[in-house]
C-alpha cells in the first residue's frame, strides 16, 4: 500500500467515526512537539511533522481536509511531505471557524494551551467534543505501511547498539557515548531519538548523559529509540567495559529470564498486565520484590505510537487486550542492589498468536575487553 | 519566526556547573521574584515548564525538563517545590540539576499540583500562573484549577520573563560559552558540507560535532531553496548551495547563527551573501542601550528593500537566552508567533542578548546569515566571538 492509499484509508475510517458520533467536523491539533509519550494526531492523519506552535487539520464530513499551519514558511514542505494537499496559513483557520463548521469534535487537547482552546470555543460558539478516541481506536493496530517504517527503525536501532559496541571505550565521557549512538542512527536516516546512554559501576537509573568519564568495569546501559516517519522503535541493552564481576552475569541472567517469560506472556488476546506479571514474578522469585515497585520500577514496557499508545503501560491492572498489529516495548529493566540498574528490552509486534521482536540484537550482556 | 524540529528528549550533556552558576545566583533571582510577588499581592507563583519551554522555571531553579513538563511552586516565603512529570527513580538525577531540595515525581501534574498547593496552605490564596511558553497541557491545567475552586488565579506570564531581559554577568558568561561552542561547530561544519553528500548525512555529522562538544540540545534547519528540519524525507544530495540555521542550548542558554555555503564560487551568490552579512551588521549597529527596539526592524526594512517581505517570513531576530525566542521581539507580529502578548521591551538595555538574521532568495537560492549579540554601551558584541 502506498502512502496516499494509507491516508485515504485512515481518513475514511475517521469519517465513519465522525458520522457515528454525530459530528460534522473534526479538528485535529498538534503543537509541534512530536513525541511518542504524547500522540501526534496531526502526523498520524497527514504524515507531516510540524515545527511551529500550531497545526490544525480540519476534516469535514464531506469536503477535503485542510491543514492550517504555522509558521507560514513551512507550508511548502507540508505540501510536499503531507498527504493533505490543501495547506494554508494558520490565520485562515479563524476565517473558517467564523463561517461555522457544525458540531465539532476536537483531538489533541493534551497538546493545546488553554488560551487557544478558549479562542476556539469562542469562535465556534460551542465547546468541541473531545474526540481523541476516534484516532486512538483506529491507530491501536499498526498497518502494513506503519510496520514497514517500524522495521526500518528497528534496523536503525540495532545499528545504534552496534555502534556503541564498536566504539565505546574507557576515557570517553557519557555524552560522547550517547553521541556515538545518535550519530550512527542519524547517519542512517533517523529523524530523532528518545535515547539515553549512561555508564557507571553502579547505575541508579537511566537518565540523559552527564560529563562523567567512563571507567574500566563500567556497566553501560542504554535505552535507544530512533524515529522514522514519526514512528518509534525502542531497544534497551547493557554492555560492560572490561570483564564484569560474576555477580553481574548472575543478576543479568534474571533480566534475560524475565524478558523471555515476558515475551511468552505476550499472547494475542491476553491482557497487557500478563506481561508485567511474568516479569515481576521472575524478579520476585529472585528476591527482588521490593525493587519491582516505586521508587525503583513501575512499568515493564509501554506502547510506542504516533496515533495511539495502545496497549498503554505494561503494568499491574492494565486489562487492555493485546491485539494483532499492536507494537510496544517489553523491558524488564531493573535496579538490583548488587549491580545497579541494568537494561534489556525489545520492541515487539503482536502477530496472530504472539509477540515477535522487531529488533535483532542479542539479549546477552555485551562484554568489551 | 524561525522554528526547528523539537527534540523528543533533551538528550545532550546534562550537568550543573556550580562554579559557573552558583546557588547564590538563584537566591538573588528568587529574592527579586518575591519582591515583585509582594508588590502584586501574590501569595504564590505556579511556574510551568517543559522540555520545549523551560526558561522561567529554569531561571529560578536551574532545572530544565528533559521530557514532558512540571511545575515549580513558589510561595511568598518558605521552601519552593518542583513537581515533575518523571518517574520516582528519576528524582535523584533531577536533583543533581537543581538547588531545590523538594523535588517530587508525578504522573499527574494537574492533580498532584493541586494537592501540593493545598499542602502549602494555598487552597484559598491569590496565585500567579506563569506559563510564558504556553505549554501547560489543557487537561492538566483544568484538573489543577478544578481542584482548587477558591484560588484566585492571576495571569503572571510576564513576571519572570521581564526579569530575564537583562542578563547577569554569569548569564553573559554562559551565553559567551555557548557562542564559542557554536562558533566551533560552524567552523567544523564546513568540512562536512560537500557536494554530492546526502543532506541527512551532513546533518548527522554536524549533530555529532555539537553533541561531542557537550551541547544540551540542538536545532538544525537547512536547504538550498528553503530551510527545513532534518528528516528521513530529507534524502536529497547536496548541490552547490546550502543555507544552514544552527541553534544550540549549552549550559541552559541558547544561541543561534545562520550561514550560507556557496560551493560553486558563483560570484552573484557570493555578493548576495556578502550583502546579507552587511545588513545584519547594520541591524546590529542599533544594538545600543536606549535605542528603540523598533529601529532594528526599520534598519532591516531600509536595507532589504524588496527582499524585506521574504526576510520577515523567517523573522529578523529576537531575544535569546534561556529561551530560543524571548523578548525583546522585533515586532508585535514576531511576538505573537510565539504566543507573547507584546514585544516585551520597547527600548534596548545593556546586557540584553539578541539574535539577528537575514534571509532572502536570489537566483532561486536561499541566502541566510545570522548571529547572536550582546547589547553593550559600546555597541554590539557577537556572542560567537
Amino acid at each position: 500500500m502506498n502512502g496516499q492509499q494509507e491516508f485515504e484509508n485512515r481518513i475514511a475510517k475517521v469519517r465513519q467515526a465522525i458520522r457515528d458520533k454525530g459530528l460534522q467536523t473534526l479538528l485535529v491539533f498538534d503543537s509541534g512537539r512530536h513525541n511518542f509519550l504524547r500522540m501526534n494526531y496531526v502526523a498520524y492523519l497527514t504524515d507531516f511533522i510540524g515545527v511551529g506552535p500550531e497545526a490544525v487539520l480540519v476534516l469535514p464530513l464531506d469536503n477535503d481536509p485542510v491543514l492550517y499551519l504555522s509558521p507560514e514558511w513551512d507550508i511548502d514542505r507540508a505540501q510536499e511531505e503531507s498527504w493533505v494537499k490543501n495547506v494554508q496559513p494558520f490565520e485562515n483557520f479563524w476565517n473558517l471557524l467564523s463561517k461555522g463548521v457544525g458540531k465539532a469534535g476536537l483531538i489533541g487537547r493534551e497538546a493545546m494551551h488553554v488560551d487557544l482552546h478558549d479562542e476556539i470555543v469562542k469562535a465556534l460558539n460551542q465547546a468541541p467534543v473531545n474526540a481523541k478516541d476516534i484516532i486512538e481506536n483506529i491507530a491501536r493496530r499498526k498497518s502494513g505501511f506503519e510496520l514497514e517504517r517500524l522495521r526500518q527503525a528497528a534496523i536503525i536501532a540495532d545499528a545504534g547498539v552496534q555502534a556503541l559496541h564498536e566504539e565505546a571505550h574507557v576515557g570517553l565521557k557519557e555524552f560522547e557515548l550517547a553521541a556515538i549512538v545518535e550519530y550512527r542512527m542519524r547517519f542512517l536516516g533517523a529523524e530523532d531519538n528518545f535515547g539515553m546512554v549512561v555508564a557507571s559501576n553502579h547505575n541508579q537509573a537511566l537518565h540523559p548523559p552527564t560529563d562523567r568519564v567512563v571507567q574500566s568495569g563500567d556497566i553501560i546501559i542504554g535505552e535507544i529509540t530512533p524515529c522514522i516517519g514519526g514512528l518509534f522503535v525502542q531497544i534497551c541493552r547493557t554492555m560492560v567495559l572490561g570483564q564484569p564481576a560474576p555477580v553481574v552475569h548472575e543478576k543479568y541472567a534474571i533480566l534475560k529470564k524475565a524478558m523471555g517469560l515476558g515475551m511468552d506472556a505476550a499472547k494475542t488476546g491476553a491482557p497487557a498486565s500478563d506481561v508485567a506479571a511474568a516479569i515481576n514474578g521472575t524478579l520476585c522469585d529472585a528476591g527482588y520484590e521490593k525493587y519491582c515497585r516505586p521508587p525503583f520500577m513501575r512499568v515493564r514496557g509501554h506502547g510506542l505510537g504516533c496515533g495511539s499508545s495502545a496497549p498503554g503501560n505494561l503494568e499491574d491492572g492494565n486489562q487492555t487486550k493485546l491485539e494483532e498489529g499492536m507494537t510496544f516495548i517489553i523491558h524488564p529493566n531493573q535496579y538490583i542492589p548488587e549491580t545497579g540498574y541494568m537494561t534489556l528490552g525489545d520492541t515487539v509486534v503482536m502477530t496472530q498468536l504472539k509477540a515477535e521482536p522487531m529488533t535483532r540484537t542479542s539479549w546477552d550482556i555485551f562484554v568489551k575487553e | 519566526m524561525i522554528f526547528g524540529r523539537h527534540s523528543v528528549l533533551k538528550r545532550g550533556c546534562s550537568t550543573w556547573d556550580k562554579q559557573a552558576m552558583p546557588q547564590e545566583e538563584f537566591q538573588a533571582r528568587l529574592d527579586a521574584v518575591r519582591r515583585e510577588m509582594a508588590r502584586q499581592n501574590l501569595d504564590a507563583l505556579v511556574i510551568y515548564g517543559d522540555n520545549y519551554s523551560f526558561a522561567d522555571l529554569c531561571y529560578l531553579t536551574n532545572y530544565f525538563p528533559k521530557v514532558r513538563g512540571g511545575i515549580g511552586v513558589v510561595p511568598c516565603d518558605g521552601p519552593i517545590s518542583l513537581l515533575l512529570n518523571i518517574g520516582s527513580r528519576d528524582v535523584p538525577f533531577a536533583k543533581s540539576l537543581t538547588w531545590v531540595e523538594d523535588v517530587r515525581a508525578s504522573g499527574q501534574v494537574g492533580r498532584d499540583g493541586a494537592e501540593l498547593l493545598k499542602e502549602k496552605g494555598l487552597a484559598q490564596a491569590k496565585v500567579g500562573l506563569v506559563d510564558s511558553g504556553k505549554g501547560f497541557p489543557l487537561p492538566q491545567l483544568e484538573e489543577m484549577k478544578g481542584s482548587l475552586p477558591q484560588i484566585e488565579w492571576i495571569h503572571s506570564h510576564l513576571l519572570i520573563q521581564q526579569m530575564r531581559l537583562q542578563k547577569s554577568a554569569r548569564e553573559l558568561a554562559a551565553l559567551r560559552g555557548a557562542g564559542r561552542v557554536l562558533n566551533e561547530i560552524c567552523d567544523g561544519a564546513r568540512d562536512f558540507i560537500k557536494q554530492g553528500r546526502k543532506e541527512y548525512e551532513i546533518i548527522a555529522d554536524i549533530d555529532r560535532l555539537a553533541r561531542d562538544k557537550g551541547v544540551e540540545d540542538i536545532r538544525i534547519l537547512a536547504g538550498e531553496k528553503r530551510l527545513q528540519p532534518p528528516g528521513s524525507k530529507m534524502s536529497a544530495k547536496l548541490g552547490t548551495h546550502w543555507a544552514v540555521y544552527l541553534a544550540i542550548q549549552h549550559d541552559r542558554y541558547w544561541v543561534e547563527t545562520g550561514r550560507t555555503h556557496i560551493l560553486s564560487g558563483d560570484a552573484k551568490l557570493q555578493t548576495a551573501y556578502q550583502k546579507a552579512q552587511e545588513i545584519v551588521a547594520k541591524m546590529a549597529t542599533q544594538l545600543k542601550p536606549g535605542r528603540p527596539v523598533a529601529t532594528i526592524d526599520e534598519t532591516a526594512r531600509k536595507q532589504l528593500g524588496e527582499f524585506y517581505a521574504i526576510a520577515s517570513i523567517y523573522g529578523l531576530g529576537n531575544g535569546v537566552g534561556l529561551s530560543q525566542w524571548e523578548p525583546p521581539f522585533l515586532s508585535e507580529d514576531e511576538a505573537r508567533q510565539v504566543g507573547s502578548p507584546s514585544v516585551g521591551a520597547a527600548v534596548l538595555n545593556e546586557n540584553m542578548t539578541v539574535a539577528l538574521r537575514v534571509t532572502f532568495e536570489t537566483e532561486g537560492k536561499l541566502i541566510l546569515f545570522g548571529d547572536s549579540f550582546q547589547v553593550t554601551a559600546k555597541g554590539p558584541v557577537s556572542l560567537l566571538g
